[in-house]
């Protein structure tokens, strides 16, 4: 009875892995068929005639080493500027107690609730203002924080022993040190997992950087995609296909580097 | 080792968490050298007193002096105090060796003072083969030495453990009380110690104080607080069996039990005649199958336990109250009636009011 029901899971599950999987291999078939062939036959998982006609064309009409290149950029330095600033803001939060912390709190958790429609508009014209279009550090600026990181480091940095700190205080240890040579090194596993994140949300973010961006140079691979699938001269598919193939290498990459970390701090804390 | 140690001094100190009292005027000195320990049950204060001397709880009236030193406005450079947490807080990313180099390493100890220390200090507690390890690859056991270890590497002159013994099974306990005495000897810290287990306290302090709900009842050594309680709470909390506690009358010289005389007082002009609470150890107890006299009380055992070391017997007074006996051999059997006798230098006398000690036969 219970073997049943563990098989029956397994179908379920391996159900759940095919939806997630199909529509990938899908887009990396593509990339390799030529145009007639995806019209013909654009669900069949093999190409009829494999050519890699598409990425050579590509290559001709963007710069994809300098899309990636912008990209890569902007979700570095989104990455980076949410990890510091969520981990210093946590930090502060988990180790001095002042007024009206908890009202702080509340109010840096509370912007998670701003849809982004909302802060589009202003952001855009102190952007604007400051002189950033066309400029991807204009794109980073305001994700520099993000409260979500806050929370989650917070939960996290909660979960470390008070001893521990304690320890470090008996021994004159700075705060800076605790933080960089304590506290960092046993959040590292939620570190990489949720800096992965941040990094996969924004290297395929479209809305905000649309707005910034208007020089065809400073464009993302998201932008550039973008122009493939509703251009002037209509959808040319499998040219829209290989581009997302050549999209999701390195968000890939990145994933199979870090899995260790991602899957362990989804199962446990890292803290034993 | 030739190095003065510090004294630790508590003035008037009090500390309250939201209005509630925590610790209640404390005064305590700790000699330079002295290993104290605090003893008390659960949420008597006595980490939070340990606490407010590492520094790491401000107390909010009083003050915490370290060889005649605020506490508050002293220099502290982190080399003057050491301390050992009861979860060993051992920094889970370091291996044992780099826990035990860190403070050092932040104080900028030189490398080679630091590297001789520290193998010193793994000599001492047999950590040698595990100096790569991470905390979370140690046993119990050995991360207990490793925390004791970070606390001795800096040779500090007050040496602070908070319950460090609790977390580990009995056997080791032993083993590592030992250990502890032995480094006490060696370096002659000033060490103050937590716990809520007596048999450590009795083992390991040179002083013990005894705390209660804030307050320290009592401060004095091991002997004295076995045998001489300053009041009903010490007696009660120290020993096990727990001290027989009997409430009784003094009349016309006696103190009687109910109608039943169990002692002659003798020469207590001073005492007045009224209720008092006696107290007598288990071991104490005289018990034998035939009176041996007017004083002679009649008991009925009630239980029989055979620990192997000695024979605890529940007795049951006329009264119906129980009392503790230990022996070390016996022919009772359950439901036999024997006699109890009591011997005056062996109690303990309080008064009915304020529960104190009378030292009663340690005047004259």
């Amino acid at each position: 009875m219970f073997k049943r029901k563990v098989n029956l899971w397994h179908v379920l599950l391996i159900l759940i892995v095919l939806m997630a999987i199909l529509p990938i291999l899908f887009m990396i078939s593509n990339s390799f068929k030529t145009l007639q062939d995806s019209y013909s036959s654009m669900l069949s998982l093999i190409p009829k005639n494999p050519t890699i006609d598409n990425f050579l064309t590509l290559n001709r009409q963007v710069n994809l080493l300098g899309l990636t290149w912008n990209t890569f950029l902007m979700a570095t330095i989104v990455t980076l500027g949410k990890l510091l600033t969520g981990l210093l803001t946590a930090y502060a939060f988990r180790s001095y107690q002042f007024r009206g912390k908890m009202l702080i709190y509340l109010l840096f958790v509370a912007t998670i609730f701003v849809p982004f429609t909302i802060v589009m508009i202003p952001n855009y014209l102190v952007i604007a203002k400051l002189d950033l279009l066309n400029n991807v550090v204009g794109v980073a600026l305001p994700q520099l924080c993000d409260a979500t990181g806050i929370m989650i480091f917070l939960k996290t940095m909660e979960k470390i022993p008070n001893s521990l700190i304690d320890a470090a205080h008996i021994d004159q240890i700075p705060n800076r040190k605790i933080f960089f040579n304590i506290v960092i090194p046993i959040l590292k596993p939620s570190i990489v997992s949720v800096g992965a994140i941040f990094f996969i949300n924004s290297w395929n973010e479209y809305v905000w950087p649309t707005l910034i961006l208007k020089d065809k140079g400073s464009f993302t691979l998201p932008l550039a995609l973008q122009n493939y699938i509703s251009s002037e001269g209509g959808t040319n598919f499998p040219l829209a296909m290989a581009l997302s193939t050549i999209m999701i290498i390195l968000p890939l990459l990145i994933y199979l580097i870090f899995q260790k970390y991602i899957l362990n701090s989804i199962s446990n804390s890292g803290l034993k | 080792m030739g190095k003065s140690n510090s004294t630790i001094e508590l003035k008037q100190v009090s500390k309250k968490f939201k209005n509630s009292d925590v610790i209640n005027r404390m005064n305590l000195k700790v000699h330079a050298g002295e290993f104290l320990v605090l003893l008390g049950p659960s949420g008597c204060g006595k980490s939070t007193t340990l606490r407010m001397i590492a520094g790491l709880e401000d107390v909010t009236e009083g003050s915490v002096l370290i060889d005649g030193h605020d506490l508050q406005t002293m220099k502290n450079d982190g080399k003057a105090i050491a301390m050992v947490f009861q979860d060993y807080a051992l920094y889970p990313n370091m291996t044992v060796y780099q826990n035990l180099e860190y403070a050092l390493k932040v104080h900028k100890v030189d490398k080679q003072v630091r590297k001789q220390r520290i193998d010193q200090v793994m000599d001492t507690l047999n950590l040698a083969d595990y100096a790569d390890r991470l905390p979370s690859q140690l046993s119990g056991g050995q991360k207990q030495r490793v925390a004791v270890g970070r606390g001795m590497v800096k040779k500090s002159k007050i040496f602070l453990l908070d319950e460090p013994l609790s977390n580990i099974d009995v056997q080791l306990r032993e083993k590592a009380r030992d250990e502890l005495q032995k480094l006490h000897e060696i370096d002659q810290q000033t060490i103050v110690y937590v716990t809520h287990d007596q048999l450590e306290a009795m083992a390991l302090g040179d002083r013990i104080a005894v705390m209660n709900e804030g307050i320290i009842q009592m401060i004095d050594t091991p002997d004295n607080i076995y045998n001489q309680p300053a009041n009903l709470f010490v007696a009660r909390f120290i020993g096990t069996p727990q001290i027989n506690i009997i409430e009784v009358v003094l009349q016309n010289g006696e103190m009687y039990l109910n109608d039943h005389p169990l002692l002659k007082v003798m020469g207590h002009g001073e005492l007045a005649q009224q209720k008092y609470y006696l107290g007598i150890r288990p071991e104490n107890i005289k018990c034998s199958m035939t009176p041996k006299g007017d004083y002679s009380l009649p008991a009925k055992i009630d239980s029989i336990v055979d620990y192997g070391r000695f024979i605890q017997l529940s007795l049951k007074l006329a009264n119906g109250c129980l009392i503790k006996s230990i022996v070390n051999s016996c022919d009772f059997t359950e439901d036999d009636q024997i006699y109890i006798d009591f011997v005056e230098s062996d109690t303990v006398l309080f008064d009915h009011s304020t529960e104190k000690n009378l030292y009663w036969g340690k005047h004259e």
